[in-house]
């Protein structure tokens, strides 16, 4: 198949750069993922988009030269001077959960900086909802309240698991449900049933945002949070449905970023358009946040 | 030696407050307003200057805070702190609008905490029945009382002609200005005209003209276009004043109509003067202002409603924008808390719907923090619309 | 959340019960009659103005804003959010109105008949829609969205409101009687149309004077409360006021309850018996009360707070001598008008031009000598939350009495925490005692 086609010797990238992590995936023109790299954001490392490239051909094999399009997604999209193009993160996870479960129809992504829901139909963006207003009701929301316990956010999964009676959190502020947190341990609750309740609460926020758009399965959970049992756990109760989760949740937006680079230059060879490869160098992110 | 046309828009657009202080200093009355339901016609007639009073949404909001609570239209609430801070000092009265329930309650908190020596507020029916009509009319009356015992003149008929005649003018020529968005690429941006019509809120209505006419001879001879862009989009919402946020909507496409205060809606139609000056003000602006604030319904018989004809009552004057302007898709705007008009969302959609044409709702809580998102929404959009 | 403990210590007037259970009552009688094939009518807070005309036409009332409550108190209004929700209306709205909206798509899903999860059986399809611009413009709002759902004509009910000032203004208040009463014979015209039949003019004369005679009680009741100590607690006001601010049932046996409760809260006044055991703090409370938590006032009293005065939007207009007006209509126009613009006079002369609903609290706090206000901002119900700040500013500025501001919602009843507010109770106390002896030192009598 790669032997038959004419772009058999070009590799396409994306690179996803969110809130908390920056990711990088590399396909060659079958679409097979050769380099799957995942490194911080964070406010210091925000300008080293290249750094995680560069790590991402290392792994590779790849030079720069050889990959022929590179598309940016992320909050951080507009900010890669050497991608070709930046299309959001909403289509690129709705393209790359397609190519991991080719019956999607939902996608239920949770960030660290939002929430958001995509209506699926063959790979393509149709309709979505975001949740972008405050940390409740994304990942932000457990990491904060998990420093208030103390606990890391690895520690999350294994400790929900041992919940009797998860607790009820009433308040979806980030803010006031820390000090709730804090109130419900010097209650004496116990640390595994906060952790609970925290997920059931966090789950039932998403899920609220999701019957906006309508869930049709099959349904897809993606983001930082789909690695934590717990809260896959709970997202299935609050949406009643069985939930899928791809291997590497965290790169499904770097892998359709990637997708859609390969699936332009196969537009452009239909259209008998020459292919010509961008001379480019891996620079620093220049960050802004005013768009 | 002054800038001309869309040059001058962006001076005023970025210094609005000059040109009023200039003429307050002259001794010109100065009266700020912050809604278009006021008839500015009435205060050109008595040779005062209007100053539309927009939000900052730069300006973060620290002295309003001690007067209103958090959960509160932001754009008023943007005003009165701005108000709060003395950045309009150059105002010699205001007058408010029962449009919305922040604006009634901001007015009256303004009212309490500022101590300019003209203040007004009109009262506004909520409906568009014949005995609301001739309220909203007295209301109006009671406003000329008020402002005559202000400016210490006397309202003249011809003098009110003159003023609603110049006015009439100005509705003409945004018109004109939109006409301009018919093509594509369009002869001018969403993001130029924002910048036009704030800067025709903040002049006299002679110099708004004057700055009109030479926008339209400006950009119909100049050479550097705008650029056809993915789509060309209908925006929908209360009032989007700052060019910022316009410019994030056209980042990948052509803003060609902007439905809403700042932008083609206070300046539908035009006055139409049958007998009674300030009835045809009443009729004009109750019913041709399409602010969602105004209880309009549009019933079978009297006791039946179909829900596809009201949808056509109330939103039928779009379809012709849909298709005269070439609307691919639909971006309803609004800041939170703005309830008016998101009780219209789904009913609005329903509507877009049933002609084909989709739309995307987007809340922004009036912040710069919130464009990055807002970004992210309307391409998103255009990535679902092809 | 609960407070806990259960015991119950606030002194309760005995003969609010019976007018309490007149809202059961009334809404069984009303079910029945629904059933029987009586046109329903869902409307909102009017303030005597269309309720008569409904009562006289004998049209069976609900009222989704109570409704909305209830479904609040019966746990199932977060599903109806939910569906809201995903109907597309934005979460910032109204809880009420989405509570609504969420029970509207379910009613029309089931082909008109009450969902099996709502309580007390449900609201039935109405004939039409009665909604009000007075108060709050989400609620007209609301109704008009509720076209979605229900294929009914929506009939929205004038309220002028003209600034404090502008309220002087020659012919002001007789532009706001002519278009009320105009408006008010059309909606006449309206009723007859959609339930086929002619008004009993008698019938709605004699309505309307009922109306008029038991708010004048109920507003004397409220009188006797300015004694010390305070012989009725808010919370019997609460229970006492739907039957007044709703028409419920049967209006002279309306009148006889209020009646009644006057006798009673007289004989305490005589004998001085106070609400709760003893009267420490006097407060005022604004605006709606936190519904599902209200032994919170029960642990308060405890403490010796007597809540004496309470949510100017549920109290009656003040009595006025209309009998020199024939037409009913303009009577009923006029009395409606009256609940605002009996105020406008005395906030102007005391300079309180932020409006009727910041003026009332300055007349309540010092008529009915309050030592600390109790103010209760609602997340999703900004009509009874916009003038709180001010009003605790200027409660401060002018009379010397500092406001507690706790926050709630109307259907989101997690986000009220009355523990929060008992935990403060402490040291409000400590600003009570304060300002009572800044105020006596400024010279105020209280």
């Amino acid at each position: 198949m790669a032997e038959a086609s004419p772009l058999h010797h070009l590799y396409f990238a994306g690179i996803d750069i969110g809130s908390t992590m920056t990711k990088a995936v590399i396909i060659d023109a079958a679409g097979a993922v050769i380099a799957a790299i995942k490194g911080p954001t964070g406010a210091e490392h925000r300008h080293l988009a290249n750094e995680v490239m560069a790590k991402a051909l290392e792994s590779a094999g790849l030079k720069l030269e050889e990959i022929f399009r590179i598309v940016a997604t992320g909050y951080g999209r507009f900010n890669v001077p050497f991608a070709d193009e930046h299309i959001t993160e909403l289509s690129c996870h709705a393209r790359g959960v397609y190519h991991v479960f080719p019956g999607a129809r939902t996608v239920v992504d949770i960030g660290g900086q939002d929430a958001k829901c995509l209506k699926v139909r063959e790979g393509r963006l149709v309709d979505f909802a975001m949740n972008d207003k405050c940390a409740a009701g994304t990942g932000r929301f457990l990491e904060l309240t998990a420093q208030s316990l103390g606990v890391g956010l690895e520690g999350l999964a294994a400790l929900s698991q041992k919940a009797t009676k998860p607790v009820e959190i009433s308040n979806m502020c980030t803010i006031f449900a820390q000090q709730e947190v804090v109130m419900r341990l010097s209650q004496g609750e116990r640390i595994e049933d906060i952790i609970a309740g925290l997920h059931r609460a966090l789950a039932e926020r998403v899920a609220a945002l999701a019957r906006r758009l309508g869930v049709e399965p099959e349904v897809v959970l993606t983001g930082g949070v789909a690695k934590n049992a717990g809260m896959v756990q709970a997202m299935r109760a609050a949406l009643g449905c069985d939930l899928l989760v791809p291997p590497e949740p965290l790169l499904t937006g770097a892998l359709g970023a990637a997708l859609l680079a390969k699936e332009h230059t196969e537009r452009l060879l239909a259209q008998g358009k020459p292919l010509e490869v961008k001379a480019r160098r891996l620079e620093k992110a220049t960050f802004y946040t005013g768009g | 030696m002054a800038a001309k046309g869309l040059l001058r828009a962006e001076e005023v657009y970025h210094d609005p407050t000059r040109r009023v202080r200039e003429l307050r200093a002259k001794g010109k009355k100065v009266i700020g307003y912050p809604c278009v339901y006021v008839p500015l016609e009435l205060l050109a007639a008595l040779d005062i200057v209007p100053y539309r009073i927009c939000g900052e949404m730069r300006e973060p909001v620290t002295e309003a805070d001690r007067v209103l609570p958090a959960s509160f239209c932001p754009i008023m609430r943007s005003c009165l702190d701005c108000s709060l801070k003395g950045r309009h000092d150059f105002l010699d009265g205001t007058i408010t609008v029962h449009a919305s329930d922040p604006q009634e309650k901001t007015a009256r908190i303004w009212q309490s905490y500022t101590r300019l020596p003209y203040f007004h507020f009109i009262d506004m029916p909520g409906t568009t029945r014949t005995e609301a009509l001739e309220y909203f009319a007295s209301q109006l009356d009671g406003m000329v009382t008020t402002l005559e015992t202000f400016s210490g003149k006397k309202l003249s008929a011809d003098r009110l002609n003159k003023a609603i005649e110049a006015y009439n003018q100005q509705r003409l020529l945004v018109q004109s200005l939109f006409e301009l968005t018919k093509p594509s690429p369009p002869l001018v941006s969403g993001t130029e005209i924002v910048k036009v019509i704030k800067a025709v809120m903040s002049l006299p209505v002679d110099e708004g003209n004057q700055l009109l006419n030479e926008v339209l001879e400006e950009v119909k001879a100049r050479k550097e276009k705008p650029q056809a862009k993915r789509a060309r989009l209908l925006l929908w919402g209360s009032t989007t004043d700052d060019a910022a946020v316009m410019s994030i909507l056209e980042s990948n496409a052509n803003v060609v109509f902007a439905e809403d205060c700042a932008g083609y809606r206070p300046y539908r139609g035009k006055v139409i003067v049958a007998t009674d000056e300030v009835m045809a003000l009443a009729i004009h602006y109750l019913l041709e202002i399409t602010c969602a604030r105004t209880f309009v319904q549009s019933t079978a018989t009297p006791t039946k409603k179909d829900y596809q004809q009201d949808l056509q009552g109330r939103y039928g004057y779009l379809k012709s924008i849909i298709s005269d302007w070439k609307i691919d898709g639909v971006i309803l705007l609004l800041v939170r808390y703005c309830d008016p008009f998101a009780f219209e969302v789904p009913a609005v959609k329903d509507y877009f719907a049933s002609l084909g044409i989709p739309a995307t709702y987007i809340e922004y809580d009036y912040t710069e923090g919130s464009l990055a998102p807002m970004r992210t929404r309307v391409e998103a959009f255009l990535e679902t619309i092809g | 959340m609960t407070t806990g403990e259960k015991k119950r210590v606030i002194n309760r007037v005995k003969a609010m019960y019976p007018l309490r259970a007149k809202v059961d009552e009334s809404y069984m009688r009303s079910l029945e009659a629904i059933k029987a094939g009586k046109p329903t009518v869902w409307a909102m807070l009017n303030f005597c103005y269309g309720d008569p005309v409904l009562k006289a036409m004998d049209i069976e009332v609900v009222y989704p804003e109570n409704y909305g409550a209830a479904l609040a108190a019966a746990g199932v209004a977060r599903e109806y959010l939910d569906r809201a929700d995903a109907e597309g209306f934005p979460t910032h709205l109204c809880g009420y109105s989405r509570a609504n909206f969420g029970y509207a798509a379910r009613l029309m899903e089931l082909g008109g008949q009450p969902p099996p999860e709502a309580p007390m059986g449900g609201m039935p399809k109405p004939l039409f829609l009665l909604s009000s611009v007075a108060v709050c413009d989400a609620r007209y709002k609301w109704f008009q969205a509720l076209g979605r759902y229900l294929d009914v004509p929506v009939w929205t009910l004038e309220a002028p409101l003209p600034g404090i000032r502008e309220f002087q203004l020659k012919d002001c208040y007789e532009e706001m009687v002519r278009l009320s009463t105009r408006h008010l014979r059309d909606f006449i015209a309206f009723v007859e149309k959609a339930v086929g039949r002619k008004m009993d003019w008698d019938k709605l004369d004699e309505i309307a004077n009922l109306m008029m005679e038991i708010n004048r009680v109920s507003h004397e009741i409220n009188e006797l409360r300015k004694a010390k100590p305070c012989p009725m607690h808010s919370r019997d006001f609460w229970s006492a006021m739907p039957p007044a601010l709703f028409l419920l049932g049967d209006l002279k046996e309306s009148l006889q309850l209020y009646k009644n409760l006057y006798d009673e809260v007289a004989e305490r006044v005589k004998n001085g018996t106070s609400a709760i055991p003893e009267e420490k703090y006097r407060l005022v409370f604004a605006e709606l009360p936190p519904w599902h938590s209200l032994d919170l006032f029960d642990r308060l009293a405890e403490r010796g707070w007597n809540f004496v005065i309470e949510s100017f939007g549920y109290h009656p207009p003040p009595p006025v001598d209309l009998s020199h007006v024939s037409d009913p209509i303009e009577r009923i126009a006029r009395y409606s008008l009256q609940r605002m613009v009996s105020n406008y006079k005395d906030a102007l002369e005391k300079n309180v031009v932020a409006g009727v609903d910041v003026y009332i609290y300055l007349k309540y706090v010092s008529e009915w000598k309050c030592d600390g206000a109790f103010l209760h901002p609602l997340v999703s119900c900004r009509s009874a939350s916009t003038h709180l700040p001010h009003l605790a500013n200027i409660l401060m500025e002018r009379l010397k009495v500092p406001s507690l501001i706790v926050e709630g919602d109307i259907v989101d009843l997690r986000l009220f925490n009355p523990q929060d507010a008992l935990l403060r109770a402490e040291p409000f106390e400590e600003a009570m005692e304060h300002y009572r002896k800044v105020r006596r030192e400024a010279g105020f009598d209280w």
